[in-house]
C-alpha cells in the first residue's frame, strides 16, 4: 500500500544521552491521557503504558558496563504495520501531521495490530479501567476513558495538536504552519532534563528535523522499513547499534 | 410452484447484495461497537474552563514550584513551572503524580481517634479539644517531628512546642543538616546551595543529582543546558543509576567512601596546586590529608585506582569553575565530617561563595518568636533522640506531634524508633495520608493536601540562590481536613500558648514581609529570588581534623548501597497510584523487589537470577530477589528504598521490603548527628 505523504510530519527525538530513566514522562502521560492507575503493575503483559522506559545495557561485565534508558512512545510509523492489518479501520494514518490514529469506539479488540506492531507500542485493555473512589474527578477532558476489550496507544497527545490548531485559527494564523513550541506532547513538555524534543520533521527550521539528520540519530528497527517518526539520539555507538539489534537474547516474555 | 434451488440462491444472494446498499447494516455494526463500550461504570469526561494555577511540590526532599492545570476548577494534571527557578519547566515523577494523590485511597478523610486496634471518626471540635487537653497535661514534656524543612508550618509547630517549654523540635534527617554542620566546620554559617548552572565541571561524589538529590528538576535543566556548553559531569558512586547513565563517566567507588575520595583528591591538589600557604588553616590541612590520605591508601579504601584519582584531581585543577557535590546515594545519612571533606575540596579549588561554586545562603527570617530557628533544628538529631527514648536514656515525651513526616517508616534504627513512638504518651499525626506513623498514632488530625491549602518554601537544600515560594490553595479541601498551620494556631490559642498569629496566612505574610517580598505577587506564582549572599571568612577547618570512619570489609558481608528513585516514592510518600507502571519488570517481580549484585559477587555467594534472598544487617532483615546487574561494584548490593510499606494502600502496601530496617545509625561525636548512609549486610538464600 502506498503511504500517504504529509506536508507536516510531527516527530519526536529522544536524546538518550540526556534521559535518566526517571519515569516522569510515563507518569505525566498517564495523567494527561487518562490511563487508569494499576495497583499491580508487575505483570507487564497486562499493563498499559503508552510511554514505556526500557533499560539498555552494553552487556559488558563490571567495570566496563554501561546503561542507557530508552523511553518508547508510539513510533507513528510512516508505513504503519498496525493500520494495514486492522479489519475495522480503527487505526489510520490519514491526517495531516502524520499521527497514527486510534478510534476506540471502532476497535473490536482483535489485537491484530498488537501482533503487527514491532515496537510493542500498543496495549490491550484486559480489564475495565478503575479509578479509586473520587479519583475520576481528576480525569482530564483530553482522552475518553477506554473500556475493557479495546486497544490503545500513544497519540503524540493529539488533543494538544487540535488545541494548537484551534489557537492558531483564533490568532488568525495558519494552523498548518504551527510554531515549534505551539504543539508539544506532555512527556516532552515536562522532561526534567529536556531529553525529549518535538517538532515538524519536514520543517528544516525545527530542532527535531536538524537533529534527526545528525549522524548520531537513529530509529528503532529501521531495516523493517516502517519509517518511524520517532528518532533517538546518542553519541554512544553501542546504544545506536542496539536500535536494530532486536533478535539478540530475545526470549519469550522478557521483551516487555 | 415450488422454490427451486436456483431461485433460492438468487434470492439469498440478492438479499445480501441489496442489504449492502442500505446503511442499516453499517449503522448497526457501528452501534454495536459503540454500545458494547458504553458502560455506566466507564467514567464520562467533564469539560470546562481550563486554567493553569501555580502550586508547590514538596513530595520529595525538594520544594519547588509547579503548575496545576484545572478544568472548571478541578485540578487535573501537574506540570513544571517554567517561571520557577527550581523547576524551569521540569517536574519530578512524584510531582507528575501529585494531582491524583488528592483522591489517593490513603487519604485520611476526617479526624480519627485510636480505638483499640482501629480508629473511630471524631469531629474537628473533639479533636482540637482533645489536643488542647493533651498539651495542657503534657506541660513541657512535648516533642515534635517535621518532615518539612522549608515551610512555615514547621515554625508554627516548633513555636507551639517551644512555648510549652520544650526544646524537643526535630526535623527528619536529610542532606541539609550535615551540610550546614560541615560549613560550620569551615567557619561558615548559613544554608548550603550549589550554583550548578555556572559550573563548568561537576563532580558528583555520591550525589544522585539527576535522580533524587537536591533540586532535581532544576539540576536536570542545568545539566541539559550545560551539555551544549561542553561541561563535564562525573558521577562517583557504588552503582550505576539514572545520573551515571548520562554522566560523562562513572567512577565506581565503594558505598560511603566518597568522602575519603574527596580527601584523597584534596591531598593531590594541595600538593600540586597553586600556592595556598597564606590561607588560614591550609598548612595543617595539607599536612593532614597528605599524611592520612596518600593515594594508595585512598585507592584501597575507596576501590578507585590511584591513577584515576590522580587524573580526577588534574581535571578538577584544570577546570575553571569546578564544583564538587558530596552526598550519600540514598540522599541522607552522611556525617558532617564526610560532607566537610567534600566542602574542603570545594574550598581548595576556590569554589565557595563564588559563581559556579558552593553558595552560602542566609537563614530564613524568624517570624514565630517561640520557634526553634532552622539552624537549631538542623543541629538537633532526631534519630539519636528517639534511640535514647527507646533505650531509656531520655524521657519519653508525654505528647509527640508529627507533621509532614513518616518516622515510623523512614528512619534508621527503625525498631528503636517504633519503640520510642510506642513509649510516647500520646502521638498526634497531622498526615494527609494513612502512613505508617498515622497508623500507629493515637490521634490523626489530617492536614489538607498540598493543593488544598496555603504553603510556603524558603530555599530548599541545594538552591543556587535564596528563594521563597508561596502557593495558595488550588481547590477547597475535598474531604473533612484542615490546614495544619491553622489548626495549630487555633489549638495554641485555646491552650493559652500565644504564638502571636491569628492565622497561618499571617505567618506567611510576615515571612514575606521580613524577606522584602510581596505576598500577592508570591501567591500569583512569582517566586522571590535574591542575589544577596552573606560574605564570610572561611578557613580550612576550624575543628580538629580527624580521619573519617571507613567501612571495614570482613570478607563475608557485602556493602549495602541504598538507592533512591523518586518514582518509587520518598521518605514522605509511598508509591503514588500512577507510579506503579513506572516500576520496571526488572525492579519488581510480583510483590518482591529486586536487589542488584554483579555476576562475580553472585558467583561468590552461589546466587543466580531471581533467587529469593535475605539481606541481614545489625539493624534488621529484608527479603528480596536477586537481579544480576553489571553496573554494581564487586561485593556490593544495591537495594531500592521506598518499598515495604505496611500502611497506605493497595498501590504500595506489601510490595517489596523496607531497606530502612537494615540501616543502623551511629552518632558523630563532635556534631551529635547520626550517620547511617550505608551498612554491611549478609546476603543468603531465603
Amino acid at each position: 500500500m502506498q503511504a500517504k505523504e504529509f506536508k507536516v510530519k510531527w516527530g519526536m527525538l529522544v536524546d538518550l544521552d540526556k534521559c535518566t530513566g526517571c519515569g516522569a514522562c510515563t507518569v505525566a502521560c498517564r495523567a494527561e491521557n487518562n490511563l487508569p492507575p494499576e495497583a499491580d503493575a508487575s505483570n507487564k503483559l497486562r499493563t498499559t503504558d503508552w510511554m514505556n522506559i526500557y533499560e539498555l545495557s552494553n552487556e559488558k561485565p563490571f567495570p566496563d558496563h554501561e546503561v542507557a534508558y530508552l523511553p518508547r512512545p508510539c513510533m507513528q510509523c510512516g508505513h504503519p504495520s498496525c493500520s494495514t492489518v486492522c479489519p475495522v479501520v480503527a487505526t489510520l494514518k490519514d491526517e495531516e501531521g502524520g499521527i497514527v490514529s486510534q478510534v476506540y469506539p471502532r476497535c473490536i479488540g482483535c489485537r491484530y495490530c498488537m501482533a503487527a506492531c514491532p515496537y510493542h507500542a500498543r496495549y490491550f485493555n484486559w480489564f475495565d479501567p478503575i479509578w479509586p473512589e473520587g479519583m475520576e474527578k481528576v480525569l482530564t477532558p483530553y482522552a475518553s476513558a477506554r473500556p475493557r476489550g479495546v486497544v490503545e496507544k500513544c497519540t503524540f497527545c493529539h488533543h494538544r495538536f487540535m488545541a494548537a490548531k484551534e489557537q492558531a485559527r483564533m490568532n488568525g494564523e495558519d494552523p498548518t504552519q504551527l510554531a515549534e513550541d505551539a504543539y508539544i506532547p506532555a512527556c516532552a513538555e515536562i522532561c526534567p532534563t529536556g531529553a525529549i524534543k518535538f517538532g515538524d520533521l519536514n520543517n528544516p527550521e525545527h530542532e527535531v528535523s536538524k537533529l534527526a539528520a545528525s549522524k548520531y540519530a537513529f530509529r528503532l528497527l529501521e531495516k523493517l522499513g516502517t519509517d518511524p517518526q520517532v528518532y533517538y539520539y546518542s553519541k554512544r555507538e553501542w546504544v545506536r547499534k542496539l536500535g536494530d539489534n532486536y533478535l539478540k537474547n530475545a526470549k519469550g516474555g522478557e521483551h516487555v | 410452484m415450488g422454490l427451486d434451488r436456483r431461485s433460492f440462491i438468487s434470492l439469498v444472494a440478492g438479499g445480501v447484495t441489496g442489504s449492502l446498499f442500505t446503511p442499516v447494516i453499517w449503522k448497526t455494526l457501528d452501534d454495536v461497537s459503540i454500545w458494547t463500550q458504553n458502560w455506566s461504570w466507564i467514567p464520562r469526561l467533564n469539560y470546562g474552563e481550563e486554567l493553569k494555577v501555580p502550586a508547590l511540590c514538596k513530595l520529595g526532599s525538594d520544594a519547588y514550584g509547579i503548575t496545576v492545570k484545572t478544568v472548571a476548577g478541578r485540578p487535573v494534571v501537574a506540570e513544571g513551572n517554567p517561571d520557577h527557578p527550581l523547576s524551569l519547566g521540569g517536574i519530578c515523577p512524584l510531582g507528575a503524580a501529585s494531582v491524583h494523590l488528592l483522591y489517593s485511597p490513603s487519604r485520611v478523610k476526617n479526624p480519627k481517634l485510636k480505638d483499640g486496634s482501629s480508629f473511630k471518626d471524631i469531629t474537628w471540635d473533639e479533636a482540637e479539644e482533645l489536643l488542647v487537653g493533651k498539651i495542657k497535661e503534657a506541660g513541657a514534656s512535648v516533642a515534635m517531628i517535621s518532615g518539612d524543612e522549608t515551610g512555615s508550618v514547621t515554625d508554627v509547630l516548633s513555636g507551639l512546642v517551644g512555648k510549652a517549654g520544650s526544646d524537643k523540635s526535630f526535623l527528619m534527617p536529610g542532606e541539609s543538616a550535615p551540610a550546614v554542620a560541615a560549613l560550620a566546620m569551615l567557619g561558615g554559617d548559613g544554608k548550603v546551595g550549589y550554583d550548578i548552572e555556572n559550573a563548568n565541571y561537576v563532580l558528583m561524589l555520591g550525589a544522585d543529582a539527576l535522580g533524587s538529590w537536591g533540586n532535581v528538576a532544576r539540576n536536570g535543566k542545568a545539566f541539559s543546558a550545560s551539555r551544549e556548553k561542553g561541561v563535564k559531569f562525573v558521577y562517583v558512586g557504588p552503582a550505576q543509576n539514572g545520573t551515571s547513565a548520562v554522566a560523562d563517566s562513572w567512577i565506581p567507588c565503594l558505598p560511603g567512601t566518597e568522602p575519603v575520595l574527596a580527601l584523597g583528591l584534596a591531598a593531590v591538589i594541595a600538593d600540586k596546586g597553586r600556592d595556598r600557604s597564606f590561607w588560614p588553616g591550609f598548612a595543617a590541612f595539607a599536612k593532614f590529608v597528605q599524611t592520612s590520605y596518600p593515594l594508595d591508601k585512598v585507592a584501597e579504601i575507596t576501590g578507585v585506582p590511584a591513577a584515576t584519582i590522580a587524573g580526577l584531581a588534574l581535571e578538577l585543577m584544570r577546570a575553571g569553575r569546578p564544583l564538587v557535590l558530596t552526598a550519600a546515594v540514598a540522599g541522607q545519612g552522611l556525617g558532617a565530617f564526610e560532607l566537610a571533606a567534600g566542602m574542603s575540596l570545594n574550598m581548595l579549588l576556590g569554589q565557595i561563595n563564588t559563581v559556579g561554586g558552593v553558595r552560602i545562603l542566609p537563614w530564613a527570617p524568624k517570624v514565630v518568636e517561640a520557634a526553634a530557628d532552622t539552624k537549631t533544628l538542623l543541629a538537633s538529631d532526631l534519630v539519636a533522640y528517639l534511640s535514647a527514648v527507646a533505650d531509656g536514656g531520655a524521657e519519653a515525651p508525654a505528647l509527640l506531634m508529627v507533621y509532614g513526616a513518616n518516622p515510623a517508616y523512614a528512619l534508621p534504627n527503625l525498631a528503636k524508633v517504633q519503640a520510642a513512638m510506642d513509649k510516647a504518651g500520646f502521638v498526634v499525626s497531622f498526615s494527609s495520608f494513612m502512613d505508617e506513623t498515622a497508623a500507629m498514632a493515637d490521634l490523626i488530625m489530617p492536614d489538607s493536601y498540598a493543593f488544598e491549602r496555603l504553603d510556603d518554601a524558603y530555599s530548599p537544600y541545594g538552591s543556587g540562590q535564596p528563594n521563597y515560594t508561596v502557593a495558595a490553595a488550588v481547590i477547597k479541601p475535598v474531604f473533612d481536613t484542615r490546614p495544619t498551620g491553622d489548626v495549630l494556631l487555633a489549638v495554641a490559642a485555646k491552650a493559652e500558648l500565644d504564638l502571636g498569629f491569628e492565622s497561618f496566612e499571617d505567618v506567611v505574610k510576615a515571612k514575606a514581609e521580613a524577606l522584602g517580598a510581596d505576598f500577592d505577587e508570591l501567591v500569583g506564582g512569582a517566586a522571590w529570588i535574591s542575589e544577596e549572599f552573606p560574605v564570610q571568612d572561611l578557613a580550612l577547618w576550624q575543628t580538629p581534623l580527624q580521619e573519617l570512619v571507613a567501612p571495614i570489609s570482613d570478607g563475608k558481608s557485602l556493602a549495602l548501597a541504598p538507592a533512591l528513585q523518586l518514582k518509587i516514592g520518598s521518605a514522605k510518600i509511598a508509591i503514588p497510584p500512577f507510579n506503579t507502571n513506572a516500576i520496571r519488570f526488572n525492579e519488581m517481580l510480583g510483590t518482591d523487589m529486586y536487589v542488584l549484585i554483579n555476576a562475580a559477587t553472585a558467583k561468590n555467594l552461589g546466587l543466580k537470577k531471581d533467587d529469593v534472598v535475605k539481606l541481614a544487617s545489625a539493624g534488621g532483615e529484608c527479603k528480596a530477589r536477586v537481579r544480576i546487574f553489571e553496573g554494581v561494584m564487586n561485593d556490593t548490593v544495591v537495594a531500592p528504598m521506598g518499598f515495604g510499606h505496611t500502611a497506605w494502600d493497595a498501590f504500595s502496601r506489601g510490595k517489596g521490603d523496607n531497606v530502612y530496617k537494615l540501616l543502623a545509625a551511629d552518632t558523630e561525636a563532635q556534631t551529635g548527628l547520626s550517620r547511617f548512609a550505608t551498612a554491611r549486610v549478609t546476603v543468603t538464600k531465603a
